[in-house]
């Protein structure tokens, strides 16, 4: 027993030991791909852990309280691609910080209060392409200590406090960067020499994204000669005219793209005019987009006067009723429309418009016609619209069309399969209702589709050519629509070329054997949320190419996969997940194989019993082969038991008299007597009594020996004499073969009355009657004393039947054997067992 | 009612990176979103690894169109697509299940949109509702941010009382 002032003086170092170590070194980061990608969020982490591999490539060590960066912080980590830094409190950056890190390629560094940032800060990063600075309480991009990152692409400065757009002169050390985020920052005023080194050396492909930019003027000219890929301006100007000041500010600029508008909850310019945009003239634009201006106007044309040389026109989220009489000179080739609320369907006229996207605009209801002859794109999307027909050229006046969207929509009534149409590639129609599309090959000119939804169309599928024509489909989507009598006929016989396929929410019950015998390149099948109750392989042993099942949220109980060769080899996941698995022994080997796959079904730890009640909500893994081998050997046992049983009395009952023999139980012996039993019979009966009598008894189990006057009676010697000597004296018990001719016989009731005689002088009861043949009652009476033994005794009656003889030997016998020969002296006893001694062996 | 308002947000929006870590496996408080005539609005964050600032003005049972919301988040997810699920539950059974998208990566909606992970945000505008008489009684509404990933940027439990 150790003292207690010793086993303190233990503990309390041990604790002291313990509350001094620092928690990073027991909360473990998470291992997203062994040894590259770990994350260590929010583990309240005070320095950068180092029981990381120093091969990691991806370190996530945001939200912990790091506070500071000493020089050299990463020198375990040479092999860092991506290093996040997000919200560590970070407010001191040494110099050298991040020196070794030559593969570093983006460093995020968000939400960091930094008060101090060395001159070398970051120094050595020599592949950096991606810099994130947001939040850092940057006040200004001149100092900012970056000039040397020649790889650097971007570089986003959001949400900072910078106040002047001035560029400085080491961005021409930057030759190829593409994105500069100064969005939410404190920039007022642009003015020439902000820019002068984009005029020294331009950067071509730079995106620039000023919005959210409290901008108040842009000196004129400051853009001129500027090249741009793309610049946005979104929620920077206070008022309709500060905003057409700055986009005049903007003249000489050449941009790609230019991003004009407001955030839906940035709102700033309440009186927008036209002319704002008049300044747009002066400015070389390839795809213009305006977002969220309060626009309300009739008819927005005005707009684009200084447009017509645009090739992309994106419109979002701005009200105007109506889009009529565009010039048909414009050249736009793209025209976007987004959550305008026009009342009306455009007309368009334009040679020139390859791509027409008008979605979510919910005010008009009916589909005008099209008058695009290059169109390739076209989308209609949640509109509400209604299509009366569709689809031919005839309706959409377009035979170049590759891309159709339809979706989201009213009805759409199926009149004509695509004449004219057969360029399209890709088509859709899903959460639209469609009308007749299951009466005829819809889709029969369609040799170049690739991409088909009708999800959610309310389709019925009764005509089994529906898909007829899609030579070269290969994704096609139909879920939410039903079958007929819910089962998947064999539609799919000419998609050969098909890789996915979605029959989910179908209410399918059945799948036709054959139905996916000819898609050897189908890759994904998503057969979930039916109404399956097993799963059958079988339809699937032909989708050589099938990597993804996916059969969950079905009501499949169990499964047939105890011929695993049915299963496509490519096969590398199966989900089986929200079904009713029975866990019950019946289908053991499918619970077996369960367990054996468990590499190929998703989320198999998820997947739990329905059925039976014990195991219910259970793991389908919990499930135990142990407990069926447990009920079965039970049964087995059982009824082997029972067979056993029943053999042995079956047994019992054949062999009764070998055994009463072998036990001894039943011990008989003739004492005295030499015969077992005296017969008296009629001489006409004797052919029975030789047949049948002679032959059971006798040569049966036990042997009886009877005592028959044609055998037995001594010649020479008196019938009277030998019936009393022979008979009587010697014999146990008499048998009465009682017949019409017994009664008739006068020996036979002579013998008869000697036998009663001799049973009421030796007080036995050994006349044992046999009923041979049914005596008359008239004749019986003649021999008043055996009417009344008979009436009064139980007598054996002989029935010449196969149920019945068994029985009747039986009971004979049992009546020989009983009552055994009973002797006043104990002498005779003794000679008795030593007798069956003998007769035993 | 709005120095209220302004306490509750800077508490929510700075308790996560104080008190860091310490979400898992705890509850956070239940906060009052708004509490006027006849309504009261409680939330509670269902997030494990933060709690966040909510607030709305002016809430009366008849429910004005484009009701001004105050809202503000550290951002655990970069969120270039979010979505919002709210499901409305009465005496625990389901009534309305809507799944509404916020930020759609081609064209950011609102100024959030497209922020960073770490970044915090802060957003006090209109909601986009329709006028509407809440019936008496008390009702459960279930809401959930999440991202392009399907990762949860914000989740609340809040508990509508009509009275």
């Amino acid at each position: 027993m150790m003292p207690p002032s010793r086993l303190a003086g233990t503990l309390i170092p041990a604790m002291a030991f313990l509350s001094c170590l620092r928690p990073e070194s027991w909360e473990p980061c998470v291992e997203v791909v062994p040894n590259s990608t770990y994350q260590c969020v929010d583990l309240n982490l005070y320095k950068i852990p180092d029981n990381i591999p120093s091969s990691t490539k991806n370190l996530d060590l945001s939200f912990n309280p790091l506070k500071r960066l000493g020089s050299h912080s990463f020198s375990n980590f040479t092999e860092l691609k991506v290093l996040d830094l997000s919200r560590c409190e970070i407010h001191m950056i040494e110099d050298d910080a991040y020196q070794g890190l030559n593969h570093l390629s983006t460093l995020v560094l968000t939400g960091n209060p930094i008060q101090s940032l060395a001159s070398g800060a970051f120094s050595g990063l020599s592949s950096l392409q991606r810099l994130v600075v947001v939040e850092i309480n940057l006040a200004s991009l001149e100092n900012f200590p970056i000039g040397h990152l020649k790889t650097l692409k971007e570089l986003n400065v959001a949400h900072n406090l910078i106040h002047s757009f001035k560029l400085p002169k080491y961005f021409s050390n930057l030759p190829i960067l593409e994105h500069l985020d100064l969005s939410k920052n404190r920039i007022q005023n642009i003015y020439h020499k902000d820019l002068k080194v984009l005029h020294e050396m331009p950067l071509l492909n730079l995106s620039l994204d000023l919005s959210l930019n409290p901008i108040d003027f842009i000196q004129p000219g400051a853009f001129k000669e500027i090249k741009l890929h793309a610049l946005t301006l979104r929620s920077n100007f206070n008022s309709t005219n500060v905003m057409k000041i700055c986009i005049q500010g903007l003249a000489g600029l050449e941009v790609h793209r230019l991003v004009l508008g407001e955030f839906k909850n940035e709102r700033k310019v309440e009186d927008f005019e036209k002319s704002s945009l008049e300044g747009l003239c002066n400015l070389i634009i390839k795809e213009f987009r305006l977002a969220f201006l309060d626009t309300s106007q009739d008819n927005i044309i005005d707009l684009f006067n200084c447009l017509a040389n645009v090739s992309a026109i994106s419109l979002v989220s701005l009200n105007f009723d109506r889009l009529e009489g565009i010039p048909k000179n414009f050249r736009w080739e793209s025209l976007e429309l987004v959550n305008c609320q026009l009342k009306k369907f455009p007309t368009l006229e334009h040679i020139s418009l390859k791509r027409f996207i008008f979605t979510a605009n919910k005010g008009g209801d009916t589909f005008a016609e099209l008058h695009l002859p290059n169109l390739e794109i076209l989308d209609l999307s949640r509109n509400g619209l209604s299509f009366k027909g569709c689809c031919s050229y005839a309706d959409l006046k377009t035979a170049k069309l590759k891309h159709l969207d339809l979706s989201f929509n009213g009805i759409i009534s199926m009149s004509s399969n695509f004449l004219g149409l057969e360029q399209l590639e890709y088509l859709d129609f899903r959460h639209s209702t469609l009308k007749q599309s299951s009466d005829f090959p819809v889709f029969l000119s369609l040799n170049n589709l690739i991409y088909l939804d009708i999800s959610y169309t309310h389709t019925r599928v009764v005509f089994h050519g529906i898909f007829d024509g899609l030579f070269n489909l290969q994704i096609l989507k139909m879920a939410g629509n039903s079958f007929q009598d819910n089962f998947l006929p064999n539609i799919f016989t000419k998609l050969t070329n098909l890789t996915f396929l979605d029959l989910s929410e179908c209410l399918l019950e059945q799948v036709s054997q054959g139905a996916f015998d000819s898609l050897p390149r189908l890759q994904i099948l998503n057969m979930s949320h039916n109404n399956l109750l097993s799963l059958d392989i079988r339809p699937y042993k032909h989708l050589y190419s099938l990597q993804v099942l996916d059969c969950s949220f079905n009501r499949i109980v169990a499964s047939n996969v105890q011929e695993p060769q049915h299963l496509p080899r490519s096969l590398a996941l199966l989900n089986l997940t929200e079904n009713n698995i029975a866990c019950a022994c019946e289908h053991q080997s499918f619970l077996q194989w369960v367990k054996d796959q468990r590499q190929l079904l998703v989320e198999v730890e998820q997947m739990v019993c329905l059925t039976p009640l014990d195991m219910k909500d259970m793991p389908v893994l919990a499930f135990r082969n142990a407990t069926c081998h447990m009920s079965k050997t039970i049964i087995s046992v059982s009824v082997l038991s029972v067979l056993v049983v029943s053999v042995v009395v079956a047994l019992v009952y054949k062999f009764y008299f070998h055994l009463m023999l072998l036990a001894g139980c039943k011990k008989y012996g003739r004492g005295e007597s030499i015969y077992d039993a005296f017969v008296i019979y009629s001489s006409q009966d004797e052919d029975w009594v030789r047949n049948e009598l002679v032959k059971n008894l006798e040569e049966g189990v036990p042997p009886f020996h009877l005592c028959l006057h044609y055998r037995d009676f001594i010649p020479g010697v008196a019938i009277a004499a030998n019936i009393i000597q022979e008979g009587f004296h010697k014999s146990r018990k008499v048998i009465v073969v009682v017949s019409q001719h017994f009664i008739q016989s006068r020996w036979c009731i002579f013998e008869y009355e000697i036998a009663q005689t001799w049973q009421f002088l030796s007080s036995r009861s050994g006349i044992i009657f046999i009923v041979l043949q049914k005596v008359e009652k008239s004749l019986l009476r003649q021999q008043v004393e055996l009417y009344r033994l008979l009436s009064r005794n139980t007598y054996l009656e002989w029935e010449d039947n196969v149920l019945w003889r068994p029985i009747f030997w039986r009971r004979l016998r049992k009546a020989l054997l009983d009552g055994k020969a009973r002797s006043p002296e104990g002498k005779v006893d003794s000679e008795n067992s030593q007798y069956e001694a003998t007769t035993s062996t | 009612m709005k120095g209220f308002t302004a306490a509750l947000l800077v508490w929510a929006l700075i308790s996560p990176s104080s008190g860091g870590g310490g979400g898992v496996g705890e509850t956070w408080p239940t906060h009052v979103a708004c509490r006027d005539g006849g309504l009261e609005v409680l939330y509670q964050s269902c997030d494990p690894l933060q709690d966040f600032g909510f607030s709305v003005e002016q809430c009366y049972k008849q429910l004005k169109p484009n009701l001004s919301i105050r809202f503000g988040i550290i951002l655990r997810e970069d969120i270039n697509k979010l979505f919002l699920d709210v499901s409305l539950l009465t005496q625990g059974s389901s009534i309305l299940n809507l799944s509404y998208p916020v930020c759609e990566e081609d064209f950011p909606r609102f100024s959030f949109c497209g922020r960073k992970k770490g970044e915090q945000i802060y957003y006090a505008g209109p909601l986009n509702n329709p006028r509407f008489d809440i019936p008496e009684g008390k009702y459960q509404v279930l809401l959930e941010l999440y991202n392009e990933n399907r990762s949860t940027v914000a989740c609340a439990n809040a508990t509508v009382i009509c009275s």
